[in-house]
């Protein structure tokens, strides 16, 4: 018998062959034979259900990079405390303390003032002064996901210094995100 | 960056399977060639609905109703038509404090191709491709929140903030009948974001028909069938 003289073809829910004019009829599909796919279907939807992915970088803070003259990386001769006044305008709050040895610092940035007051304390010995610095900036929230904590995205407008310790400070990259590039350069005088 | 990189070598593979698919079985069946039998060209048409959407919405504060119009071509080719109403209400997340609100259509247009060797049975295993469009606004909030070092209450809203979406889903999926007309069936779907603008907070949380950009790149929906 020929693979041509037979031919198959559905007729409702059976399947019908015909071999040389003798008719069979074979048995209906089951449709239950595919159930464990379906139940391999509904384990795959169980399987991707949503986990939460934040950011593993979500916080945002201004960095400071230590200068010297020929705008060449620098280290910090000098301690260094800073601190800034809060909102209420009672408190104080040291935002970092004792920085000694340092090539690089990292300061919080507000999340909605339009002007960040800060406050440089630098000593050496028994030597010290103080500078006071404002940094103008606009606020932007940022989004990722409701299970994520939205932060503020920020873009550095001007910065405006007092010359006791500081002897320039600059806007190196203005905007500050989740990104940690080097916003400030910053240089202090050298003392005698 | 690491979910940059998974999502690159998914789609590098996909792609590839997809190149090397019909090639490979060409010489076997010829995948993407009508078979020559009596069977007519024109099987006639099935609609389904999804039940994963539906469920997600009665389960969760997001999911979408979500309808299909499917051509049947010699049970071996379904250009398909996918149109759904996407759906997220997440009121003031108790750690967040985020609230997320959109309502939007979306529709997909696409094909599959059953790759199944017994094509005339009733059921089926096919894979296919989508490409699919969403056109949403969201709302977003977030509750007065201190600011941790300055202590001011912070908080931002914003309504209707304009947002669209391409992306093209990659299909791979079962049918199987059940009595009569109706069949049952699953499809597992990889998704990848084509172009996409998500307005100016940075991110979008649930696109309507795409799900929630969180998750993975992997969605799924179990249909009911009805042929026509």
């Amino acid at each position: 018998m020929s693979m041509q003289e037979k031919t198959w073809y559905i007729s409702g829910d059976v399947k019908v062959r015909e071999d040389k004019g003798t008719r069979r009829v074979l048995e209906p599909e089951k449709w239950w034979k595919a159930l464990p796919l379906l139940l391999l279907g509904i384990l795959f939807l169980h399987a991707s259900c949503s986990s939460i992915e934040c950011p593993i970088q979500n916080t945002v803070f201004s960095v400071y990079s230590i200068k010297d003259g020929s705008a060449a990386a620098d280290t910090l001769k000098d301690t260094i405390l800073i601190w800034t006044v809060r909102h209420d305008g009672k408190d104080t709050l040291l935002l970092y303390n004792r920085g000694i040895n340092l090539s690089t610092f990292n300061l919080p940035i507000s999340y909605t003032n339009e002007e960040d007051t800060l406050y440089f304390y630098c000593w050496k010995d028994n030597y010290a002064e103080l500078d006071t610095v404002w940094i103008r900036k606009t606020n932007t929230p940022h989004f990722e996901s409701v299970d994520c904590s939205a932060s503020y995205f920020h873009e550095i407008t001007s910065v405006r210094t007092t010359h006791h310790a500081i002897d320039s400070l600059i806007i190196h990259y203005p905007i500050v995100d989740y990104e940690q590039k080097e916003h400030f350069y910053i240089r202090f005088k050298a003392h005698s | 960056m690491n979910r940059k990189s998974i999502s690159t070598y998914v789609s590098r593979l996909i792609l590839s399977l997809a190149l090397l698919l019909p090639s490979s079985r060409a010489d076997a069946q010829g995948f993407l060639k009508l078979e020559q039998d009596s069977i007519p060209l024109f099987r006639g048409f099935a609609l389904s609905f999804d039940l994963v959407g539906m469920a997600q919405l009665q389960l969760s504060d997001y999911g979408q109703y979500e309808g299909a119009f499917r051509l049947n071509l010699h049970d071996q080719f379904f250009p398909i038509v996918e149109v759904g109403l996407g759906r997220a209400n997440h009121e003031e997340d108790e750690v967040t404090g985020l609230s997320y609100k959109t309502t939007a259509p979306y529709f997909r247009l696409g094909a599959d191709v059953n790759i199944m060797k017994k094509k005339h049975t009733g059921n089926r295993v096919y894979v296919g491709l989508r490409y699919a469009y969403t056109n949403y606004s969201v709302d977003i909030a977030r509750r007065p929140t201190p600011d941790p070092i300055w202590q001011n209450n912070t908080s931002f809203s914003v309504d209707g903030m304009s947002c669209y979406q391409h992306w093209l889903e990659a299909v791979f999926g079962l049918d199987a009948k059940v009595m009569g007309p109706l069949h049952l069936g699953w499809s597992a779907r990889y998704k990848i974001r084509m172009s996409h603008h998500d307005g100016w907070l940075g991110n979008t949380w649930y696109v309507p028909g795409f799900g929630t950009q969180d998750s993975s790149a992997l969605g799924a929906t179990f249909n009911v069938i009805i042929d026509i």
